[in-house]
Formats: structure tokens, sequence, C-alpha cells
């Protein structure tokens, strides 16, 4: 078994770490990551000013975007991937490759996931920080902007890191509308080779476990500095847990 | 393009009963997989908590797995990878007895343990140390502690936890269409190429989807408002 | 060894002999000698960090010790024993903790009668009708049905209070039972348990409250840095404390 594990990809690495490339599009496991980043980078601006809206006093503002967010979770990501293959070439009027469609889907998707999340450190702040702003002379952008959310989004760097990594898994769901990702490499080398299914979506399997395992690790040493940090080095008393200051981003699928 | 037309499918009951036979599918994998990730997960407490590290490492080792790895790639190595080696009886049998249906079931049950059992978890910890103290000084034995008084309230921290996994899981059935089992999104797929109403199948679909969810949402936030002990639930 | 014992051997309910116990490195108990006799009322009192609170959490073995041994109706609690022997004596001695730690998931009436039920297997009625009386007792009938969550740090006390009485022990333990209390429900605890004494009840209380211990209390003792420094009648001590480190003790408490 462990041998044919090896075999398979001492043959195709290349196919499943970049694709087709250069006889194709970038693809594989490469593509993989630069989709993940590229939503997260996109996504998490977009993320500030949807939880503005939420938080803001305009109907106008909030209820469109509570009603996006409301949509985006009840709404399996699959049917939204299939919304965006259908609309955005028609809202374009071009030919758009499938990774801009998938990006498009997840920047909108975890944009919905992380601004509740934003929106939720903001307020885990307390009224108290933005009341000392105002008083100070700030006003409410201004005290966004030095006060609130400078605290809050450091709070959040766990809750955006397991976002990436939940971005990783959800990229997958591409292979419906034929993204060249690292799942549809794999399921080209098994086209090829017909005969060790197993063998091939084992290693599948196996490269995201240690991508998701390594960045979640990574995820867990930050948070537990930043949660150190941020109780000022305060030593743990007995039958005390150390408490996570970011709301739990268990995402799915 | 025709004009936008909810009508041709809607009054169709041809595409009428492939919805209906689609949501049938889609709850049945759901409930399903619900039931067998819950009673797993309660299974894999029980060995977390077991005398001796070996129940707790095996446990994790299993979370990790189903946490990292994608739901779809999970689904995707059970129908087209263990599938395909299975001893040849066994195979025939689940070949005749809708393969997709039950791999789908089994894929998502054995990954939504792991998160359910996380949640379960999490909800024991958080209760106040003091609580298994008070019990102790009482008397109680670790058993009747853990039975009277840290799982009870375990249970309530985790309720809204294991709400949202809930509503997750009901959503993930839709990650069965790649293994093929007839359930909604294949059956909106499959209407979608026979009427090519796209736009109109597709709200369709969402506003079922969401119909479903929102309705789990609101069974969940019913049962965490009742077990909590100020809104007169009684023990 | 067993210095100042002022009861014979027999009355004693509670005898700790040479008690010691470290966190790692740091000796908090250190060679504690003491007993309580039969209907006797202790107070401890000391400075923070003098381990009294350690102190009374090992007699019931909620702490374990490294060495010594506490007799508790002549057995020792912290031999090696079976986890029912363990749980059976300790549903012998009543604890109240200084932060409740009542069930938040049961009425006050169930958190009383719970116990009695399940670990000593008094049938429910029964114990319910009991619960009920101790409530009476403690002047919270009319909060029966109420739970945790809707009654005050004085209330929910009283109610700890009563959950302990539920399990008829002969000895009742306090551990800063008032500390975490507003000032004015500090009063309504103390009066349940001075009533208490008041029947005859085989006390140890930690605790701030002089006033209580004047009233109350028939020794004091004083421990700092992990050592009982002075035992003395409320009088002696108040009036005249011969270790210098309990006259600072008091001075600083009368600031």
């Amino acid at each position: 078994m462990i041998h044919d594990l090896i075999a398979i990809i001492d043959e195709y690495w290349l196919l499943l770490l970049i694709g087709q490339y250069p006889n194709g599009p970038l693809g594989g496991l490469a593509n993989t990551l630069i989709l993940s980043a590229l939503s997260i980078a996109i996504a998490f601006p977009f993320a500030i000013l949807l939880a503005f809206a939420r938080l803001s006093t305009y109907r106008t503002l909030r209820w469109p975007v509570t009603i996006l967010v409301y949509v985006t979770r009840g709404v399996p990501l699959l049917m939204l991937v299939l919304w965006s293959y259908f609309l955005v070439p028609l809202l374009t009027g071009a030919d758009v490759p499938s990774f801009f469609t998938m990006l498009a889907t997840l920047v909108v998707y975890q944009g919905a996931f992380l601004s509740e999340i934003i929106r939720a450190g903001i307020l885990a702040l307390g009224q108290g920080q933005m009341d000392a702003a105002r008083a100070l002379g700030h006003s409410y952008f201004g005290a966004m902007r030095y006060v609130i959310l400078p605290q809050a989004l450091y709070n959040m760097i766990p809750s955006m890191l397991s976002t990436f990594v939940a971005t990783i898994k959800d990229t997958t769901l591409g292979y419906v509308i034929n993204v060249p990702d690292l799942t549809f490499a794999a399921s080209q080398v098994n086209n090829q080779l017909l005969t060790q299914p197993f063998q091939v979506f084992l290693i599948l399997a196996l490269t995201y476990y240690l991508i998701c395992w390594s960045l979640t690790s990574l995820t867990n040493v930050i948070e537990r500095r930043i949660t150190r940090r941020r109780a000022g080095l305060a030593p743990k008393r007995r039958g005390q847990l150390a408490i996570s200051l970011t709301p739990n981003a268990t995402e799915q699928p | 393009m025709k004009g936008f037309d909810l009508a041709d499918i809607l009054a169709n009951p041809e595409y009428v009963a492939m919805l209906v036979h689609g949501i049938e599918m889609t709850f049945v994998i759901a409930i399903s997989s619900w039931l067998l990730a819950m009673s797993l997960a309660l299974l894999l407490l029980a060995i977390r908590f077991a005398p001796g590290r070996i129940g707790n490492s095996v446990v994790a080792a299993y979370v990790s797995y189903h946490r990292n790895v994608p739901t779809l790639v999970q689904l995707m190595l059970w129908y087209f990878g263990i599938y395909t080696i299975l001893p040849s009886g066994l195979s025939d049998w689940l070949s005749a007895h809708s393969a997709e249906m039950i791999f789908a079931i089994i894929g998502l049950g054995l990954c939504q343990a792991a998160y359910f059992s996380e949640d379960l978890r999490s909800g024991l910890r958080s209760v106040n140390p003091g609580q298994m103290e008070a019990a102790r000084a009482l008397g109680h034995g670790y058993v009747s502690a853990m039975r009277f008084v840290l799982i009870p309230q375990g249970v309530r921290n985790a309720l809204p936890a294991l709400v949202n996994h809930s509503v997750s899981l009901f959503k993930n059935s839709s990650l069965a269409i790649v293994i093929g089992a007839p359930e909604l999104s294949h059956a909106i797929k499959e209407i979608e190429n026979l009427s090519f109403r796209t736009f109109e199948i597709y709200l369709i679909g969402t506003l079922l989807y969401l119909f479903f969810s929102l309705m789990i949402m609101t069974a969940g936030a019913y049962v965490t408002w009742r077990a909590d002990p100020a809104n007169g639930a009684r023990r | 060894m067993t210095a100042s014992l002022s009861t014979s051997g027999k009355d004693q309910t509670i005898r700790l002999t040479d008690v010691r116990k470290s966190y790692g490195d740091y000796d908090v108990l250190k060679g504690i000698d003491a007993a309580v006799s039969r209907g006797e009322v202790v107070v401890i009192c000391g400075p923070s960090g003098s381990g009294k609170s350690t102190l009374i959490r090992t007699v019931n073995r909620l702490e374990e010790i490294n060495s010594g041994s506490i007799f508790f109706e002549g057995q020792d609690i912290h031999a090696p024993m079976s986890g029912r022997e363990l749980n059976r004596l300790r549903s012998r001695i009543g604890f109240v903790f200084q932060s409740f730690n009542l069930f938040p998931h049961l009425s006050a009436v169930d958190n009383i009668a719970m116990s009695p039920i399940r670990v000593k297997g008094i049938a429910p009625a029964q114990a319910h009708e009991k619960a009920l009386k101790l409530l009476e007792r403690v002047g919270l009938r009319e909060k029966a049905d109420s739970y945790p969550a809707q009654l005050s740090g004085g209330q929910q006390q009283r109610v700890a209070i009563a959950r302990a009485l539920a399990m008829e022990p002969p000895v009742m333990l306090f551990d800063e039972p008032t500390s975490a209390l507003d000032p004015e429900m500090v009063g309504e605890v103390l009066n349940v348990m001075k009533s208490l004494a008041a029947e005859g009840m085989t006390m140890m209380c930690v605790t701030h409250e002089m006033g209580f211990a004047r009233d109350v209390a028939d020794r004091i003792w004083f421990i700092d840095g992990g050592q009982i420094i002075e035992t003395a009648t409320p009088d002696e001590f108040f009036k005249s404390p011969k270790h210098p480190r309990a006259q600072r003790f008091l001075a600083d408490l009368r600031h």
C-alpha cells in the first residue's frame, strides 16, 4: 500500500502541485492556496464593511446586509457556487474562467461569515471603549479606526486564520464547476490511472490534512500568545481555564 | 432567453415530483447521518474519558482527521476509494441498496460526529469547576456527580454549537451530489438540464434550502430556550 | 506534638495531627496539630495566604495532604480507601463554599433534595419534605421553586447551607461563607450560622467576620505562614493576644 502511494506521488507530484501549467492554466495545490489566500484577502475588507452596515443605525444599510448574511448562512455553499456559475458570466457578459467565479463565491460566502465574527468581536469589547473614545472627542469612525478595530481585529487574528483554513476546505466545492484545483488534479490522476482510486483519494485526503493541520497548529500557537498578551500575563488560577477571546469559527464543509 | 416564469416548473408535475423526491432524499440523508453522528459522538466522548491515555489520543486523532480534511474529499474517499476496495460480497450488496445514499450517510455522519463530540466536550469543560467540588463535598461519587450535575449542565452549554452544526449537517447533504446521491441539489440540476429555466429552479432551490435551514434553526432555538432552567424546564 | 489541645481524646470529632501540605516547592501547611470536639465552634482566621482555606479543604479531602493525619469520627480521612468509603465520609461532613456552588440547573428545593435521594437513597417524597423544612429553617420557604439565577447572593448561600444540612452531617465546615457577599447580605447568612451553633452543631469556620467569632466561637485558631500560631477563647484572643503576629493582625483589622 505504502509503496503504491509513493509510486503515485513520485509519478504525478507535479500535476498535483501546479496542474496543467504550463500547458494550461495554473492548477493543483498551488491554485488551491492562491484561491484561498486571494478570497480571504478580498473578503476581509468586504467583511469589515458588512459588519459596519450591520452595526449601523440606518435601516436601509442594516436590513439588506442582514438578509445577505442570513441567506449565505442558510444556503449550502454548493447552491451559491451554482448561482455564481450562472450569474457571473451573465453579469460580466464575458466568458469568465471558473477560478474567478469561485473567487467571487468565496468572497461573498467567507465575507458573510467573517462579518459575523468581526461584529461579535466589536460587540465583545463593550460600549465602554466607544464611550471613552467619544468622550475624548473622537468621531464615530475615528473611534472605530483608532480604538475599536485595532483591538477587535487583533483579538480576531486566530479567527481569521481558522477562516483561512476553512476557505481551503471550501475551495473543494470548485470541483462541481471544474475549477483546476488540487481536488480536480487528483481526479485527473485517477482518470489516468483508473486502477488505484483508493490510493489516489487517500493521497488527496492526506495532503489536505497536512496543510490544514499545520495551519491549525500555527493558529493555536498564535492564539495562545495573543491570549497571554491580552490577559497581561496573569498567572492561571487553580481550576480556571484560560478564556478564549475569539468566538468559535468552526467552519464547514 | 424566455421571460421569468415560475409556473413552467411549479405547474409541471414531473418536475415537482423530482423536487419532492429530492427533498425526501435530502431529509433521509440529513436525519440518518444526524442520528449516526450523535450516537457516535457520545461513544467518542465515553472513550475520551476512559481511564488511560489511549482513549484520548484515539479520539483526538479521529477528530483531527475529520476536521482538517474537507468534507467533500471525505465523501470522495468513501465512495470512489473505499467502495472500490471492499470485498465483492459487500460491495455487491451495497450496489443493490443505493450505495450512494449509504456512503453519503456514513461519510457525513462520521464527519459530524467529530464536531458534535467536540461541542459536547467544550460544553462539559465550560461548567464551573466548583460544581464538581460541590457535588463531591456532598458525597457524590464521580459517576453520580457527572450524571446529575456536570452532564446536564454540559449538554445545555453545548446546545448552541450543536444546533449550528446540525444546520451545517443539513446543508452538507448537498455535497452528496458529487457521489451521485439523488438529493435536492441533484434534482435541481436535473430540472435545470431539462427545462433550461436555470434562474427559476435555482430560486426555488434556494428558497427551499433557506426554509428548511431556518426551520432547523428555529427548532434549535426553541430547544435551547426550553433547556434554560429559568424558563421553566423541569429536570 | 499535641500541644494546645484542651479536650480529651474521646470527644474529638476532628483531630489533625502534624498535617503538612506543599504545592511543589511551596509549603502551605507546615505541621498543623489541632482538634475539634463535639459541639464546638472553631473559627479559623489569619492573613491572606496563611493557608486557612487550604486547611479547611483538607478536612474533607478536597485537598490532599503530604503527611500527617486527619481523623474524623475515628477514621483517618486521608488514609488510602475506596471511593465509596470516601464518599460516605464526605456525606457526613457538610461543606459550604465561598462561591456557593449551587447547581444552576436545579431549583432551590431540588438542589437540597437531590443528594439525599441520589447519594443516600432516601425516598424522593421524604427528601422533598425535608428539603422544604430546611428551606423554612433558613428563611427561604417561599423560594423553593426558584432557580439560583433568580436568587440574591445571600439567598443562594442560605440555600447552600440548607443543601449541606440535608445530608444530616454531624459537622459543618464553612470556607469564607460571607466573603463573596455584598455587605447587606452578610447578616442573614451569619444569623443562620449562629442558630446552627446554638443548636450544638460542631462547626469549623474560616472567616473574617470577627463579630461572629466573638459572639459564637468557642475557640479561635489564628493561622499564619501555614501554622497555628495561637489558639484561644474569643475573650482571650481579642482582649490580649499573646503572639505579636496575632496582635498585628487584630490591629490591622481595626485600622
